[in-house]
């Protein structure tokens, strides 16, 4: 079959040639390494210390006094007695937070209850907010989390997972992307070897399928060395364990999966499709590069904009974004990220076709 | 003697983009490439299509090998139109010109492979295709060197070779020796004359004279866009192919040389 010859050439190319790969996965390495700099830099001497207020009790706590160790930080929990009092020591800054569970927390009953009151203007109550709130979602779904943070939030700590991971995943979808698929299809336009190939009786629908497929899959190598660089550096970064990762349900992952899984054909057909337009890889970098910016710009506004309508989903890109966000932040958006998905397919297809329409038409292929 | 390429009428059209107009320095907007060409070639020799810079040779070649379509008229390979069945046409022609590339990342056998299959040529016939043409062009000691690195002589010999991968009837080269210095060339033409022997059908495109002369059956000129004559190479050469192409550009165009 002609379209799986094309796919494997595709695959041939990229996995035959050290440089290709290399330059997929660096990126990764290079985030890991930049990261964990950062890291060391900012948290170099820094041990933290948590001076929790507790109310009522449950095998969280243990759970997440582990993660708080296993980071290299200490907590200091104290029973709550005098709840003014503890509030007054946090808006001073002396008490980080205060945790208080309902009576049979652990049966996970109707009427289990869980509260934050944390401080939200210090590096460490955010951090203890989000290693505590990402371990009672990963409990389960069921109860409410009462939070209130005291003092003005600081903007970057809130919830970096949520508000920020999504982007920096969209942004590395995008980067993979970009670097195979601008030298793949720009580049062999320019170079006359697209044209050897227009000129079999290949249908040029799968010569666009040819492209796309294989495209993807390599880019989606790319994205998760992206993100596993994250994910071991964050540690470093955020003062946030691994264990943050942990707290999530098998189904948020999964809904987060298929938000990438649907994200990444979308963005190579459309740099693949700009690039069959343009003359050379560097006129189709130009545009890509815009298009880039654009959506990461958007997607920035949206993680502080957490109350966007629901006409979010029919943006393609955007949706996925705010899809993985309210995942991440705890919600399971089963309706959000698969209408999205279903939406970004759609707009896949209808890239595909358009490609298929620009391999057929002279003005663009053979065009002066 | 049997057609094998009949073209009717064949035209084409193209809008000049500003840029166009300004590198020319042409206040027009539109450019007649091809206007109502009508020629036809036969099975087992080589035609020449023979015209000046502009003349509409490529445009006519691309029109032929389906990479552009005609505003008008239509053209028959092997009783296959153009217009109608473009598939029909690409699987029993062979296409060459200077633009196409191969990839240098692959080998020799990767790409005859690869383009054997993107024609739909069996497997088993392709091995034994692959074996007969590598060792009758001496590809074969290079079958596995990227044609990134092969010398030019050789890349022009594995891209003939990769263009005639399934076994097409007709062999469209535009061209053929453009660019190319005398041993390479020579590799080209030697080429030619070979699948000539083969029995296969061969159009060309040409301003080289002397290409004519060494090579073909049969000669089309081709000026403006339109037929100015067309013969067996004797009939138009009239003793001397150079002066007769002259004394009919002046007929046609004047003097302005
Ligand atoms: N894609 C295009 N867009 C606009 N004009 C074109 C295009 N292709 C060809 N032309 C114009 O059509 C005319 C015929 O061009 P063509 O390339 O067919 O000539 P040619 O006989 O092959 O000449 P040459 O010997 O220079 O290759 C020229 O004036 C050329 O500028
Ligand atoms: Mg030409």
């Amino acid at each position: 079959m002609k379209l799986l010859a094309l796919i494997k050439k595709e695959f041939h190319r990229f996995f035959h040639d050290p440089r290709l790969i290399i330059t997929m996965l660096l990126p990764g390495v290079v985030i890991f390494a930049l990261y964990t700099f950062i890291g060391e830099i900012s948290y170099a001497d820094e041990e933290r210390e948590y001076r929790v207020y507790l109310s009522g009790d449950s095998a969280v706590v243990a759970v997440i006094e582990q993660v708080i160790l296993e980071s290299g930080d200490k907590v200091e929990w104290l029973p709550l007695e005098d709840e003014e009092a503890a509030r007054r020591e946090i808006e001073e800054e002396e008490a980080t937070a205060i945790l208080t569970f309902s009576e049979n927390f652990d049966l996970l009953g109707e009427d289990a209850r869980v509260g934050i009151v944390y401080d939200g203007s210090s590096e460490e109550g955010l951090t203890f907010y989000s290693v505590a709130s990402s371990i009672l979602i990963g409990v389960g779904m069921r109860f409410p989390i009462e939070e209130e943070a005291i003092g003005d939030i600081s903007e970057m700590g809130t919830d970096y997972l949520s508000s920020i991971l999504p982007m920096l995943i969209v942004s590395f979808v995008f980067s993979a992307a970009m670097s195979v698929t601008l030298e793949s299809v720009a580049g062999e336009k320019e170079r006359g070897t697209l044209a050897t190939i227009l000129v079999t009786s290949a249908k040029r629908r799968d010569i666009a399928l040819g492209k796309i497929v294989p495209l993807s899959c390599i880019s989606m190598l790319g994205a998760l060395s992206s993100f596993i660089g994250v994910a071991l550096s964050m540690p470093k970064l955020m003062g946030v364990s691994l264990g943050t990762f942990g707290g999530y349900s098998v189904w948020s992952y999964l809904l987060v999966a298929v938000s990438i899984l649907g994200t990444v054909p979308l963005i190579v057909s459309l740099i693949a499709a700009v690039s069959t337009l343009s003359r050379s890889v560097k006129e189709a970098s130009g545009y890509v590069s815009v298009v880039m910016i654009l959506t990461m710009v958007i997607s920035l506004i949206t993680a502080f904009l957490p109350a966007m309508g629901d006409w979010v989903v029919a943006v393609p890109v955007l949706n996925a974004v705010v899809a993985m966000q309210s995942v991440l932040s705890g919600g399971l958006a089963v309706w959000q990220t698969l209408v999205g998905t279903g939406i970004n397919l759609l707009f896949t297809v209808l890239l595909v076709f358009v490609m298929t329409r620009l391999f057929s038409s002279e003005r663009v292929m053979f065009g002066k | 003697m049997e057609e094998i390429v009949r073209a009717e009428g064949l035209r084409k059209t193209f809008t000049l983009s500003k840029k166009q107009q300004r590198i020319e320095q042409t206040g027009e907007t539109r450019r007649i490439a091809v206007d109502g060409l009508s020629f036809s070639a036969y099975r087992g020799e080589i035609y020449g299509l023979l015209g000046p810079n502009g003349a509409g040779k490529t445009t006519t070649l691309r029109m032929l090998a389906t990479l552009i379509r005609p505003d008008g008229g239509d053209a028959f390979l092997a009783g296959h139109s153009i217009v109608k069945e473009p598939d029909k046409v690409r699987d029993i022609i062979g296409f060459m010109t200077s633009e196409l590339k191969l990839e240098g990342f692959f080998t020799p056998d990767y790409l005859f492979d690869f383009f054997g299959a993107m024609h739909g040529v069996g497997q088993d016939v392709l091995a034994v295709r692959k074996r007969e043409l590598f060792s009758r062009f001496g590809i074969d000691r290079y079958a596995e060197v990227p044609v990134k690195n092969l010398s030019t002589g050789m890349l022009q010999k594995v891209s003939l070779v990769i263009s005639i991968v399934h076994d097409p009837e007709v062999i469209i080269f535009d061209e053929p020796t453009n660019g190319l210095d005398v041993l390479t060339a020579k590799v080209v033409t030697d080429f030619l004359a070979e699948l000539k022997g083969m029995g296969k059908s061969i159009l060309l495109s040409t301003h080289i004279f002397s290409l004519v002369e060494k090579l073909c059956d049969r000669v089309g000129v081709i000026i403006d866009g339109k037929l100015a004559e067309e013969g067996t190479l004797e009939e138009v050469a009239k003793g001397d192919l150079e002066t007769s192409f002259f004394e009919l550009y002046h007929r046609i165009k004047g003097d302005a040389v």
